[in-house]
């Protein structure tokens, strides 16, 4: 496919989303709200996954700690999305940070060992401040955002409030993708040792993109808290980071719109099936991942070149 | 390559054409129809979890659910019943969205069920938004129908300080009790049955030897909480333990020797539905509070008891009654209404004064959530059966906060 | 102060035959990870695999033969298991770890709800067989017989699995071709078959664990999940690629998990993975971890 001919179908793509809340019913709005959300959260975990090969198992922790700043804002400052988007990003920022710092000291199973802990590490605090958190009740009676005034408890309004700011951290990460920052990235992926022979200070480049993607992820987590109005330890740990990196595999790393189409598929086995399967909603999606490894080596999206 | 560029076109394209087919029949604009009303038919979302830990209990409510209906022509009040089981999974991570379809695809009338606090709290505001009745047959946070309630939340089953407070109440009644010792897992839960025990317990003159808060489903293992029960000059213990960690808390409560030693009292969860039999002898002799047990002596129960042994051959558990109840306060409510919108669901349900055919005895609704007798139960083995027989009725308790 | 010093030295044995429990879990995908570099996550559900056998064949309340026949038939499950998974996962041997996840993972959704159908989602528990099901007087107080059986059968397993490794001509041949495939094939050595043996021998080594550890954790839904978190944890705090290193993880692991839930009750919690988290970061190939070897 040719750039151009890629850039006319990505404004098609994004004029259909932008239309659909009009036509579609509530329900199809919501989960379409869910895989916007879920699909920057895989994107900014395909940052660190597909681009700089950082396999991260515990990208939950910034998603969970972006919907807590937010969702405790909500209900103790004040309802307005750019406050609660700011203090997800920034608070998220802080904690990819702290544990960042300790983590990309490590490498391939052993930074994915460590993220895992980090991760569960996360959800046990969240579970256990539980005057902040709301402990495993979870934070609840998270009220609706208001943008410019405007509370937004129709699921329209809402919709398109998420598709603006998907589309905001969506052209984040293609810049960095295409900057010479993410030249810097894919030269520390594919061969570390290298990059730091030719005077690269791999550690701070690796440490800054954790950071930034998590506090995209912060910014995804944002926006759940806003839409479920709950937040718990379980969307930090295992169960909040194993989904979203499955879907930044089957949908195929470091390709421009896999990590959405990975997010999508799991949003709809999960979220729109999963109810319907009688609790065999595991079967289905063992399958897939088993059918997408086999069949689909590289995910579902193809890999351009040398991306 | 070319071979596996066409296959992976293919396969977009048939997922392509998928999605689309799915979503079209969703593009048929807004329009929230009520269900029922006119045709005398009402739509009831039935959200319990099928996988998972929790999923033993939502295989009781179901049961429940199923056989009610059976025995009462299919219907609530005048109203034929179309049941959609959603599936709620562990947390609300799987229990929102599955409420959300419910709500906003099936478009149900009502939902009930739910297992875990953390949904029921986290659905409480999906509901009050679009203005439908949700019945609560299980969770047992305090602020499910604390002080900030919603209209529109119900329960059907009980607060977890209340269990605990009455059992407090009781040994702090015991001249002989000694110190107690208590322990629950370390999650809100926990925390409310500890605090609930502690505030009539202490009031009545009862010295506590000790606490612990084992972390919650990381523990397999519980030598270490034992050793200190046995070091704390405790002579009885109170806990609260539920599923996977009642069966392993007390197998090895036996196995380091303390059930000779430290009577074991217990929140009734401890000893019921499917982990008495898994617990086996090592669960003799516990006595725990219940707002149920299948030996009691009512008709009701009687009636209740054989027709699941009929239907299911085993014994119900008090999910399942909490789940009995719920089907039956609906049918007293839509016996007295005609509408279905939330409003009118939920006024009905606050006239439905004492229910007073249900297996665990009578009981009414204050402040939406049930008044009910609790009572005294010991395990006993009979034959190759255990049962938690009944021995004291505790009296009737207001749910606690 | 004797009182004090009394229970702390039960934690400490309780500590060992966890630890020993935790080993014989953690040993069959030290094998499969820590040689054959595979990330095998289908191991908790081997495990899983194995209690319900344990629970099917030989009842709540075994007898020898039945625990023996118990064992037997678990074992012959894990190595057909085992050859399965080499297959499968030998056609990814090009590929990156992730692939080796996404497709155990895989297996292992579809094989976990295969068991909830087949075996129900009720909690079930095993007791030891007769001899081992009561408990001694250690110091005043009861314990478990079943698990001071478990620190012997620890230690018999990681004996037996060292000298298999070390002194044998398989084991040879193992450590040969984890080291050099070529030059193994150029010996005349398939090494798909020594493969499919480790993998086999790996995926065994799981199920029968789980009939051993059947009498401790019993055999339910998620249990899965529980045993390969722990078994990772063991695995690579103690360093891939040595069976020593894993049991040392198992030991540490087990003395810090229940020493430290009943020195810091408070922070229980966050024991493990707090412990994980420092080993990783002070020593970031685990404790026992060669540079060799492991594909990272």
């Amino acid at each position: 496919m040719s750039s151009s001919r890629a850039r006319v179908v990505m404004i098609a793509g994004l004029v259909a989303l932008a239309v659909a809340p009009l036509v579609i019913d509530d329900y199809a709005a919501t989960i379409l709200a869910r895989v916007l959300v879920f699909a920057l959260f895989a994107a900014s975990l395909d940052l660190l996954v597909g681009i700089t090969g950082l396999p991260s198992l515990g990208h939950g922790a910034y998603f969970g700690a972006g919907a807590y700043a937010a969702g405790w804002v909500a209900i103790h400052v004040t309802t307005s999305a750019p406050a609660t988007l700011l203090a997800a990003a920034a608070v998220s920022a802080l904690v990819a940070l702290v544990a960042g710092s300790v983590a990309v000291r490590a490498r391939g199973v052993f930074f994915l060992m460590l993220t895992l802990a980090l991760g569960e590490i996360a959800e046990q605090l969240a579970q256990s401040w539980h005057s902040v958190t709301g402990g495993s009740d979870g934070l609840y009676g998270i009220p609706a955002s208001r943008v410019l005034g405007v509370a937004l408890t129709e699921v329209r309004w809402f919709t398109w409030y998420v598709l603006a700011v998907f589309i905001a951290g969506m052209a984040i990460i293609r810049t960095i993708v295409a900057s010479p920052l993410g030249a810097t990235l894919r030269g520390i992926r594919d061969n570390e040792p290298r990059m730091r022979a030719l005077g690269y200070r791999t550690y701070h480049y690796k440490l800054a993109v954790f950071v930034i993607a998590g506090a995209i992820a912060g910014v995804a987590g944002a926006l759940l808290a806003a839409q479920q109005r709950v937040v718990t330890p379980a969307d930090l740990g295992f169960a909040g980071s194993v989904p979203v990196l499955v879907a930044v595999i089957v949908g195929g790393e470091a390709t421009s719109w896999g990590p959405c189409v990975g997010a999508a598929i799991v949003v709809v086995v999960r979220d729109v099936l999963g109810p319907s399967l009688g609790g065999h909603s595991s079967l289905v999606l063992g399958s897939v991942f088993v059918a997408v490894v086999f069949l689909l080596p590289g995910g579902l999206a193809r890999r351009r070149g040398s991306r | 390559m070319s071979h596996a560029r066409i296959t992976r076109r293919r396969l977009l394209g048939a997922m392509g054409a998928a999605g689309a087919l799915a979503v079209l029949p969703s593009c048929k604009g807004r329009n929230n129809q009520p269900g029922g009303g006119a045709g005398g038919r009402i739509k009831i979302g039935l959200v319990v979890p099928q996988s998972g830990v929790y999923a033993p209990l939502g295989t009781d409510m179901k049961h429940a659910w199923e056989l009610w209906l059976e025995r009462h022509g299919g219907k609530l009040g005048t109203f034929e019943v179309t049941t959609v089981i959603a599936d709620e999974g562990e947390s609300p991570q799987t229990g929102v969205p599955a409420i959300q379809k419910l709500l906003q695809s099936d478009q149900v009338d009502a939902i009930v069920g739910v297992v875990s606090s953390a949904v029921a709290l986290g659905a409480a505001s999906l509901v009050a938004e679009a203005k439908k009745l949700l019945v609560i047959a299980n969770a047992g946070a305090a602020d499910i129908t604390g002080a900030k309630r919603s209209p529109y939340v119900w329960r059907t089953s009980f607060t977890n300080a209340q269990i605990a407070s009455v059992m407090g109440k009781h040994l702090a009644g015991q001249a002989d009790i000694g110190p107690v010792y208590l322990i629950a897992p370390d999650y809100a839960a926990g925390a409310e049955v500890i605090r609930g025990f502690k505030s009539t317990f202490e009031a009545g003159g009862g010295k506590i030897a000790g606490e612990a808060r084992p972390p919650l489903g990381k523990t397999q293992d519980y030598q270490p909480f034992l050793t200190g029960i046995q070091s704390s000059g405790a002579r009885a213990a109170f806990c609260f333990f539920a599923g996977a960690e009642a069966v392993a808390f007390v197998k090895q409560y036996e196995q380091f020797g303390l059930s000779k030693q430290i009577a074991l009292y217990g929140s009734g969860f401890l000893t019921e539905g499917s982990v008495l039999p898994a617990q086996g002898d090592a669960a003799i002799g516990i006595q725990t509070v219940l707002h149920y047990s299948t030996e009691l002596d009512n008709p009701a129960n009687k009636a209740f008891a054989a027709a699941w042994q009929a239907r299911f051959n085993t014994q119900p558990a008090v999910y399942a009654v909490q789940m009995w109840d719920t089907a039956s306060v609906l049918d007293r409510a839509l016996g007295s209404t005609t509408a279905l919108d939330g409003d009118h669901l939920f006024k009905a349900l606050g006239s439905v004064g004492t229910i007073g055919d249900s297996p665990r005895g009578p009981w009414s609704f204050d402040n939406q959530s049930p008044r009910q007798r609790m009572y005294l139960r010991k395990v006993e083995k009979r034959g190759t059966a255990y049962v938690n027989a009944v021995v004291a009725d505790l009296g009737e308790t207001a749910p606690v906060t | 102060m004797p009182a004090w010093f009394d229970n702390h030295l039960i934690s400490l044995l309780n500590g060992l035959a966890i630890g020993s429990l935790l080993f014989i879990l953690a040993v069959g995908l030290s094998l499969i990870f820590g040689m054959m570099d595979v990330l095998n996550l289908a191991h908790g559900v081997l495990f899983l695999a194995g209690a319900y056998a344990a629970w099917w064949v030989a009842g709540e309340s075994p007898s020898w033969p039945g625990f023996l026949a118990a064992l037997a038939v678990a074992g012959a499950v894990g190595a057909l298991a085992g050859i399965g998974l080499s297959l499968m996962v030998e056609r990814l041997r090009h590929r990156s770890h992730l692939a080796q996840a996404q497709l155990t993972l895989g297996l292992t959704l579809i094989a976990a709800d295969i068991l909830s159908v087949v075996f129900g989602n009720d909690v079930h528990t095993i007791n030891p067989p007769p001899g081992l099901d009561g408990s001694v007087m250690l110091l005043g107080k009861a314990y478990p017989v079943y698990r001071l059986a478990l620190i012997g059968l620890g230690a018999l397993l990681a004996s037996a699995v060292h000298l298999i490794v070390e002194r044998t001509s398989l084991g040879a041949l193992i450590r040969a071709t984890v080291a050099d495939r070529q030059m193994v094939a150029a010996v005349g050595v398939d090494a798909r078959k020594v493969k499919a043996a480790v993998f086999a021998v790996g995926a065994l080594l799981a199920t029968v664990a789980g009939v051993l550890g059947a009498p401790v954790y019993g055999a339910r839904p998620g249990l899965d999940g529980t045993v390969l978190l722990l078994a990772l944890v063991v695995v690579v705090i103690g360093g891939l690629g040595s069976v020593r290193g894993a049991v040392v993880g198992a030991l540490v692991i087990g003395e810090i998990d229940t020493l430290g839930r009943s020195l810091l009750s408070d922070l229980a919690s966050f024991v493990l993975f707090g412990a994980l988290a420092v080993v990783l970061i002070l020593r970031p190939r685990g404790l026992f971890g060669a540079a060799s070897g492991a594909r990272t």
